[in-house]
């Protein structure tokens, strides 16, 4: 009879794997309880709380320092996305009013025929 | 020590003390190497932006073939997630596998909402940005009919369209794990509990609500997987493949998207609580989704080992749809490896392409 070497990375994962099933078997009946429902709740509650006071705290910390606060750069970033979408959409706007007068469509590169739509599954074919 | 060890040869013994030093100092000096790159590179196919209206993207990948199916496959991708999840690098790709499988491919994918597309709710993916990508779609191809797919929350959102404009061009509907029966989502129910989540305060509080609100549920229903997952790392770290994809994966699951507040009110309210897609009652826009309404091909495809969404909470699908074609594949894997796993394209994916290929004629 032959058997299998010892591998000790193989026993060291195979460890790990037992561990990890074991921890999330405990956890799924954890999660089913009333309880648990209740305690996040409230921890969702308090969390929220918690960050909007650190949010303000933080906020006039940052002020006094002349720095930008996560309120301001989240604003910016905002205004960036907003910026992107419009050029994007003039973008398209363009390349659709291009299209319609050299009349290929707007989703093919320049110069690339557009594949025929004619394809059947294998079995058909044969 | 066991009888097998006591069992090797010398020879044996030192090979394997070669190898496991040779794999150390891999290790050592890949794992600095991990530490210090930056993001990994994702995406495998040519996308063109073919259409944007606020966290709405619809893109189309460029052919590879020169002949393909006349009826065009749009993917929806589920808001909370950023689409390349389909499409994470060559190889391991399944836009990649459709593109040369003959598949016209788009994705309506999502970038993070503003602040002012906090009041997005459920009716402006399904009765809007799906819709208005369909249009964009028949302009572009020519054809009027479309294959939907959805992932998720995407496939969730692509029911609800389709039980809404049935016979409006969808002809085949193609649902990756996709939640229908909202009681069987066994942790998001503990979680967002009734009695004691307060929805409309979360809301009000944070009108966009951020992924770290969602990601904690996933932390919680299985607690010990980013540990373990670092531990299967540092294992692998002298495999170059693994750690790319590890990386690749890891980037993907850092990255989701926060979502509208309204959508995530009416989420937890309408399909969390009440159940109401299940029942027949969704209203959306003053029409009812009505489940028995769907009379076109169905594919649902759901996971073993899927810890979030179970193959009871897709169900619906096979049972309570009006298609008389429909089909359920039950494989292996979990939530994300039907997507996006290397086994999927050797399993998986080729079973997608035999459904839908006769049927995208």
């Amino acid at each position: 009879m032959t058997e299998k070497p010892f591998d000790p990375v193989a026993a060291w994962q195979d460890m790990v794997q037992k561990w990890e099933h074991e921890i999330n078997t405990w956890s799924n009946k954890m999660t089913e309880s009333e309880q648990f429902s209740a305690v996040m709740g409230q921890a969702t509650k308090v969390s929220l709380v918690a960050q909007r006071a650190f949010a303000e705290q933080m906020e006039g910390l940052l002020r006094s320092m002349n720095l930008p606060s996560k309120a301001q750069v989240d604003a910016l970033a905002e205004r960036l996305d907003a910026i992107e979408d419009s050029i994007d959409r003039l973008r398209l706007a363009i390349e659709a009013q291009n299209a319609g007068t050299s009349g290929s469509s707007t989703a093919t590169p320049a110069n690339t025929p557009a594949p025929r739509r004619t394809r059947k599954p294998p079995q058909e074919k044969a | 020590m066991s009888e097998a060890a006591v069992a090797l040869s010398p020879d044996a013994v030192a090979e394997q003390v070669k190898r496991e030093v040779d794999r150390a100092l891999k290790r050592n000096i890949k794992g600095l190497d991990f530490l210090t790159a930056g993001r990994q590179e994702v995406g495998a196919m040519e996308k063109d932006l073919v259409h944007r209206e606020g966290t709405a993207m619809l893109y189309r990948y460029r052919p590879v073939v020169d002949e393909i199916y006349r009826i065009p496959l749009l993917i929806v991708s589920p808001p909370t997630n950023k689409g390349y999840i389909f499409d994470l690098a060559p190889g391991q790709s399944f836009v990649e596998f459709l593109l040369q499988r003959g598949y016209d491919v788009f994705l309506l994918d999502w970038a993070p909402p503003r602040r002012d597309e906090a009041h997005l709710g459920i009716s402006d993916y399904v009765d809007r940005f799906i819709p208005d990508s369909l249009a964009r779609i028949a302009d572009i191809t020519g054809e009027a009919d479309v294959t939907l797919a959805g992932y998720c929350m995407g496939g969730t959102l692509a029911t609800i369209h389709a039980a809404l404009h049935a016979g409006n061009g969808i002809r085949n509907l193609i649902l990756f794990a996709t939640p229908v029966d909202f009681t069987s989502m066994k942790l998001f129910q503990a979680w967002s509990d009734k009695r004691h989540f307060d929805v409309d305060m979360v809301v009000e509080k944070l009108g966009v609500i951020p992924p770290e609100l969602m990601l904690g549920a996933f932390d919680l229903a299985r607690p010990a997987n980013r540990a373990a997952g670092r531990m299967h790392l540092w294992t692998n770290m002298w495999n170059d493949e693994f750690v790319k994809s590890y990386r690749m994966f890891d980037r993907w699951a850092a990255e989701t998207l926060p979502v509208p507040g309204e959508y995530f009110r009416e989420q937890i309210k309408y399909l969390m609580w009440d159940n109401a897609l299940c029942h027949n009652r969704l209203e959306v826009g003053g029409r009812v989704a009505d489940l028995s309404k769907i009379t076109v091909p169905i594919l649902s495809i759901v996971a073993e080992h899927d810890h979030i969404v179970s193959r009871e909470a897709a169900q619906p699908l096979m049972t309570m749809t009006g298609a008389t074609d429909r089909e359920e594949i039950f494989t292996k894997g979990g939530h994300v490896s039907l997507v996006a796993g290397p086994s999927a394209l050797r399993r998986l994916w080729p079973l997608i392409d035999a459904w839908l290929g006769k049927r995208s004629v």
